[in-house]
């Protein structure tokens, strides 16, 4: 059964009435006057928020609603509550129902008089984790021979004042076993048990600690922990769910940081920033959330798409640096921490440059200053030609072309092209919109240049037959020229003209013969032309501008700085991919954002006022950045801020997470809210002193490992005792090492070990465990046969999204839907038919078997050595004849299943 | 009076309730936004699919969901509009220059399918889905349904998760975590895949996503069976009874070697479970005892092996709800083939491809409900038949269909508690949008959950800083549709 709710607090279901009182005493201080409780807290309260507002404490009051500060602590003048409630207008508040009189507003300038700025949220008393660790001494221990380590100091001090005593040491082979199942995800080898149970070094466990934090292994097992955190995987998501197939190179990057126990703080920033750092494919943490391949032309569903987007970015961001959910503020004021709908949105505006997409990576480490040379001065020609870009219209496309008009009254127009993507143009349709938004082009006359020879679907006619798509298209018959006019039959008001090479319709849909440069006149009387619209004014194939600001057209001087721009730019784009052979990363892919304005309520059809880019107010040095910071200098301003030792969150929210991982549970069982509704540490001195001791380390996460499986309370045995059952059934206070269920890759990693086939390859594409397919939507058949290149270890798995492996995803994986700081484990009848009978399972206990007996001699020999194999021990005299039976009836690899079907082989104990 | 005091007694006034205990409470709850005191169903180590008791007296002891893939008209079905026939290739007034989904649409057309009263209500049904509507006496028809996206994949994921977003649990799931199973031997949620493959969102339907995996939906239908039902072909059945009879000893001696630890105990009940589970749900499955008169009610006699397979997966659900299966969700449509071709996708050529979709659904849908009445099952079932949005009364210019609509769609309910012979809610004149007894997908749910015995503002789990519930912080139990 999962324990996923059982740690939490909740509102008790039978208060009693001295907590009532508690309670009653506790809100009044930070309490508004009477007149705001009688008057304003029916809409701005707990039931209401209208405008995002609550007025029913002081803390609520000052965190502001939508539209921002309700009020100014200590200065009733400079208050907009104060201002609503005395205006004439029709904003004055309350909205119906009588002004306040003279001895409310009296009351409510008092109130907002004696207000002081501070926390913006919840109860008036600070948050514990809002504020920086202090680092605590060491309880002090009665008995000298207990360990020196200080994590054991604490733990220890806990549990003597609860009158309990700590479990003694596990035995020697239950150790290693617990210590390389945590460190690397695979159980030891029988000779590594009994060369551990034999060594008489004192340092024999110190030794395989360092030795296990060094080795490869126990990067990928702990990469792992790391890739749920931040909702990795390989495939975008939403209905069509297509691969990414070169989103690996953020796992890696995972790995070998993990690997070279890169400092925590190195690790936040390169994610946020690293296209600044020499790691760009680390950007891949901010975009590895799903991603809604589906566009369509309601401008609605795209402002909600990119909305969605950033909200995944800012979103896992709090989540997986800072443990705060962060998400909570996209639409209200956060209902329990201190952020704002104000400082969500300066977030988002830190990142709000940052787009799905791939990026080249640098083919070995030596290339990479050259490749960062190449990206800055490839930025700087960008942000250069930015401001005459912007006056820009988008570049051409093989879909649909719009090009407004004027209006003007016109009978002819006339479309002249003078360069195509290649070979002789092709259009489609060529449209003329009129007053009434109809098309006045369809089925008009239409005459042209000259038309390819010979080919039904590509006649003139096709220009103006409604029909679209390849099939009904008109093609010239010159390379890169042409001109096609049509005749409306009379003069009508025009507004725009459309036309396309391809707009789709068809099973294929075409992009050559794309006409790139071409201008569009009308004529009254087909004689006198005027030129109205054409591709000067549009941007180059492949750019693109955020923010368009139209301006005046572009002078020749502009227009030949942009064209030299061009040129640069593509011999830079060409000496990247001689230094990248090409190689490519899903990452971020960056280009100065337009302004960012806040949505009313998270919906991005209401948006308000100007966010400017920042960090959250009032949490270590947060608030806005300097006015007109360039794109990369706000992530990296950003990712400065959260990489702090300043920052009360950062360093505590990672050492609560690798203690998770060691014990099952963290100090903080909510590993990604260490917010208000989170739950309290069960130890707070030792997290913030693992907290000071990380960033005393230089943020080393291997000095954190080291300290916590060297100390005795992570080496006390797992078994349960009654008399401490009585007092901490949950083992908050950690009187033992409780046993818990591997999860779904140490199992399946465990069993190839086991049996003699994992394939310790390390980076690099991963393996698929589904057929594939290339589908419109992907489908994910599971693989029945499985072979030597689906035996790496299950992080090199190649994830997709929402869709879990046949046979582990029974085991609680996660589907990288959403984050997963802490796995459920829970155990199905399902998990046990995947053991039993899954393809995969009899497979292995046959290889297992032949392992047997090769490497045996008899079958008494076979028996003991599986026993060693999977659970490090030889079996006892009722295993071994039941074993035996089992072999002279049925066979070895009956055995096999059945023994890598034991709980024992299952557990972390 | 001290300032305290006088405070006090204002905010008690400001209560509207009387002073004392009441208020007192009151007040406690107002110390916190989420008062609602959350729901923790009692799970048992040794036996987490047990049945378990809902909150309240319930109307209906399980539940049918069929999922229409693609987004079913309500126009061409169950909306029946006479301004859409008079008006039909004429502009929708108020709606010059619309895009929608996939561009800008055309005139307003009529449904190529006639609609005509049916049963003794009357109610005006097309002729697209004939057997069905000669049971719209069964039905409350919710014609005010409204989503929130009008994109299959978020969509099909707000239906049946609630949300819009991938990552949250399946309806089945939640109802899964709060009831548990009356059966010991069959999962309690079953989505059953149309033959022709998965939804849209394919498992996002039926994952369990934070909810621990043993709520997960079980996917199988009629032609492909539970994974890992059978022992291996390598191990012969004597071979296989014995490996699990020294699993068995190698538990229990564990367990010896680790008194009271739950962990192990519940491994040891999962095994037992699945035991049981391959014997009962091969036997759920096996419709070869089903006669020849209920092969051809269903229609699982067609030659077409679509209409045969769908029908086949009808029989297949009332088989599990016959035998215990607290949630059945039934998936009519896929979507690997691409737009409209295996779903109600009509974007292009509507009266071509719903001429293929409509038999598929129609005699085996109809056929199964007439079958869960006909046992009385429908006495204590309630039944859903929904799709993800609507379409629009326009066809889609220079197209011959309809593009996607998520402001006005209908919803069928059935079975116990619904007010049968009903309709609730309306769209406006051309069936555009819901403008009377306007419902979401957040009220369907909570209906459906209060229906079920469950109050959907208390059945939540808390999970990355927030009590989430299926339906987020919204939904109202649609009264109107309850008998």
């Amino acid at each position: 059964m999962s324990r996923s709710n059982e740690e939490k607090k909740h509102p008790p279901a039978g208060t009693s009435a001295v907590s009532i009182l508690h309670l009653i005493l506790l809100l009044l201080p930070g309490e508004p006057p009477p007149a705001v409780m009688a008057r304003c807290v029916s809409c701005h309260g707990p039931a209401k928020q209208r405008g995002g507002l609550r007025l029913d404490s002081d803390s609520r009051a000052l965190a502001g609603g939508d539209s921002g500060a309700a009020l100014v602590p200590g200065k009733p003048a400079d208050s907009a509550i104060l201002r609503r409630v005395a205006s004439a207008g029709n904003d004055r508040m309350p909205p119906s129902g009588s002004p306040l009189n003279p001895v409310e507003i009296k009351e409510l300038t008092g109130w907002v008089s004696g207000l002081k700025p501070g926390a913006a949220t919840g109860d008036s008393r600070p948050h514990w984790a809002f504020s920086t660790p202090v680092r605590a001494k060491p309880p002090g221990t009665t008995n000298p021979a207990q360990s020196a380590n200080p994590v054991d100091a604490f733990i220890r001090g806990r549990l003597a004042a609860a009158g309990l005593e700590p479990s003694p040491p596990a035995d020697k082979a239950t150790l290693l076993r617990r210590l390389h199942l945590d460190l690397t995800g695979l159980p030891p080898s029988p000779a590594e048990t009994e060369a551990f149970i034999r060594d008489p070094d004192p340092k024999a466990w110190e030794k395989r600690v360092d030795r296990l934090l060094a080795s490869p292994r126990h990067a990928e097992r702990w990469a792992r922990h790391w890739l749920d955190t931040v909702r990795f995987a390989e495939s975008h998501g939403f209905e069509m769910n297509q691969a990414r197939p070169n989103a690996w190179p953020y796992r890696d990057w995972v790995i070998r940081s993990l690997l070279e126990d890169k400092p925590y703080d190195r690790f936040v920033m390169e994610q946020i920033a690293g296209d600044r750092l020499g790691a760009p494919e680390a950007t891949g943490f901010l975009v590895g959330g799903p991603w809604d391949q589906v566009k369509s032309p309601d401008p609605a569903l795209t402002a909600q798409q990119r909305a969605d987007e950033l909200a995944d970015m800012a979103g896992t961001l709090g989540s997986a640096f800072l443990g705060l959910t962060l998400g909570c503020a996209r639409c209200h004021g956060h209902k329990f921490d201190p952020i704002t709908q104000a400082d969500y949105h300066a977030i988002t505006a830190a990142l709000a440059g940052t787009r799905h997409g791939e990026t080249a990576l640098p083919a070995s480490a030596a290339e990479s200053p050259r490749l960062e040379a190449i990206r800055k001065e490839r930025l700087a020609i960008e942000a250069s030609v930015a401001p005459l870009e912007s006056r820009l219209r988008p570049p051409v496309t093989h879909a649909l072309n719009t090009e407004p008009l004027g209006p003007v009254m016109a009978r002819f127009a006339r479309m002249s092209i003078t360069a195509s993507s290649g070979a002789q143009p092709c259009i489609d349709e060529f449209e003329v919109i009129d007053q009434a938004g109809n098309n006045a082009a369809r089925g008009a006359r239409v005459s042209v240049s000259g038309t390819l020879p010979g080919i039904a679907i590509h006649q003139a006619v096709h220009l103006t037959d409604g029909r679209y798509g390849n099939d009904h298209s008109w093609i010239g018959n010159e390379r890169d020229s042409g001109w096609l006019m049509v005749d409306l039959g009379k003069v009508v008001q025009v507004h725009e003209a459309r036309w396309s090479r391809d707009r789709g319709g068809e099973e294929r849909v075409f992009t050559d013969r794309v006409p790139t440069a071409y201008s569009i006149e009308t004529s009254a009387d087909g004689s006198d032309w005027k030129r109205v619209a054409g591709s000067a004014n549009r941007l180059p194939k492949g750019r693109k501008v955020l923010s368009p600001k139209p301006g005046p057209p572009l002078s020749e001087a502009e227009t030949a700085r942009l064209v030299e721009a061009a040129a640069k730019l593509a011999e830079l784009d060409a000496m990247e991919k001689k230094l990248t052979g090409g190689a490519k990363a899903y990452a971020g892919t960056f280009a100065e954002p337009g302004p960012l304005r806040r949505f009313h309520r998270g919906d991005p059809t209401q948006p308000r006022e100007e966010v400017p880019p920042g960090t959250i107010r009032g949490l270590g040095q947060g608030g806005p950045f300097p006015p007109g910071l360039p794109e990369p200098e706000r992530r990296l301003a950003l990712a400065r801020w959260i990489a702090s030792p300043s920052n009360p969150l950062t360093a505590r929210v990672i050492v609560n997470r690798l203690w998770q991982h060691h014990f099952g549970e963290g100090i903080v069982a909510t590993p990604s809210d260490f917010g208000r509704n989170g739950a309290a540490p069960s130890h707070p001195e030792l997290l913030d002193w693992l907290a000071c001791e990380l960033v005393a380390n230089n943020w080393s996460p291997r000095s954190i490992h080291r300290l916590i499986v060297t100390s005795a309370t992570y080496r006390q045995a797992g078994a349960m005792r009654p008399e401490a059952m009585t007092k901490d059934a949950g083992n908050r206070m950690l009187w033992r090492f409780a046993p818990r269920r591997l999860e779904a890759e140490a199992i399946r990693d465990g069993i190839l070990a086991a049996c003699g086939n994992l394939d310790l390859a390390m980076y690099g594409p991963g393996f698929d465990l589904f057929e594939p397919n290339s589908n419109y939507v992907k489908v994910y058949t599971p693989r029945k046969t499985f072979g030597p290149p689906q035996w790496r270890r299950m992080v090199y798995q190649a994830k997709p999204r929402m869709q879990l492996d046949d046979i582990f995803g029974a085991f609680d994986c996660p589907d990288a839907g959403q984050i997963a700081p802490r796995r459920s484990r829970s155990i199905t009848p399902l998990q046990a038919l995947a053991l039993l009978n899954s393809p995969f399972m009899e497979q292995q206990a046959g290889i297992m078997a032949d392992r047997l007996h090769r490497e045996a001699a008899d079958d008494g020999a076979r028996v003991d050595l599986l026993f060693r194999l999977v659970n490090g021990r030889l079996p006892d005299a009722e295993e071994k004849s039941g074993a035996l039976a089992l072999v002279a009836d049925a066979g070895l690899p009956a055995l096999c299943r059945a023994v890598l079907n034991s709980s024992e082989w299952l557990f972390i104990r | 009076m001290s300032a305290r005091g006088r405070f006090l007694l204002d905010r008690r006034a400001f209560l509207g309730e009387p002073a004392g205990g009441l208020a007192a409470i009151a007040l406690a709850s107002l110390a916190r936004a989420d008062a609602v005191v959350p729901y923790r169903p009692l799970i048992r180590p040794g036996e987490p699919a047990s049945a378990r008791p809902a909150l309240f007296t319930p109307k209906a002891n399980r539940a049918l969901v069929i999922f229409c893939s693609g987004a079913l008209s309500h126009l061409d079905s169950f909306d029946y509009k006479p301004e859409l026939i008079r008006l039909d290739g004429q502009p929708m007034p108020g709606a010059s220059g619309l895009v929608t989904f996939q561009g800008e649409q055309g005139a307003l057309t009529r449904s190529p399918w006639d609609f005509r009263p049916r049963g003794q209500s009357g109610k005006m049904v097309s002729d697209l889905l004939p057997n069905l509507a000669s049971m719209a006496d069964e039905f409350c028809f919710l014609h005010g349904m409204t989503a929130k996206s009008n994109t299959h994949g978020p969509a099909e994921n707000q239906m049946s998760t609630g949300f819009t977003l991938d990552g949250f649990p399946g309806m089945g799931c939640w109802v899964s975590y709060a009831l548990g199973s009356p059966s010991r031997d069959l999962p309690a949620f079953v989505a059953i895949p149309d033959p022709r493959g998965g939804p849209q969102v394919g498992s996002n339907h039926w994952n369990s996503a934070f909810l621990p995996a043993m709520f997960q939906g079980v996917a199988f239908n009629a032609a492909k069976p539970l994974p890992h039902l059978a022992a291996p072909a390598g191990l012969n059945p004597m071979a296989d009874r014995k490996s699990r009879e020294y699993l068995r000893l190698l538990e229990r001696k564990a367990l010896a070697r680790n008194p009271g630890d739950s962990e192990l105990e519940a491994r040891v009940a999962s095994y037992e479970m699945a035991g049981r589970m391959q014997v009962a749900a091969a036997e759920a499955a096996d419709l070869s005892r089903e006669s020849a008169g209920t092969l051809r009610m269903y229609g699982a006699d067609q030659a077409d092996p679509v209409r045969a397979g769908f029908a086949r997966n009808c029989i297949l659900a009332r088989r599990l709800l016959e035998r215990g299966t607290r949630f059945v969700q039934l998936f009519n449509g896929a979507y690997a083939m691409g737009e409209g071709v295996g779903n109600w996708d009509g974007h292009k050529t509507l009266v071509k491809q719903y001429s293929v979709h409509a038999p598929i659904l129609d005699q085996p849908a109809a056929a199964l409900l007439a079958d869960l009445k006909r046992t009385g099952l429908l006495d204590d079932t309630v039944v859903a038949l929904v799709t993800e949005f609507g379409r629009m009364p326009t066809f889609q210019k220079e197209a011959s269909g309809r593009d996607h609509n998520p402001a006005g769609f209908t919803v069928l309910l059935a079975g116990a508690g619904i007010r049968r012979g009903h309709s609730h809610g309306a769209t406006d004149p051309f069936g555009h949008k819901a403008v009377e007894g306007v419902t979401t997908i957040y009220d369907l749910h909570a209906t459906l959950l209060h229906l079920l015995g469950i109050d959907h503002e208390r059945l939540s789990v808390y999970h990355n800083g927030i009590e989430r519930r299926l339906t987020d912080v919204h939904g109202h139990v649609i009264t109107g549709a309850l008998a």
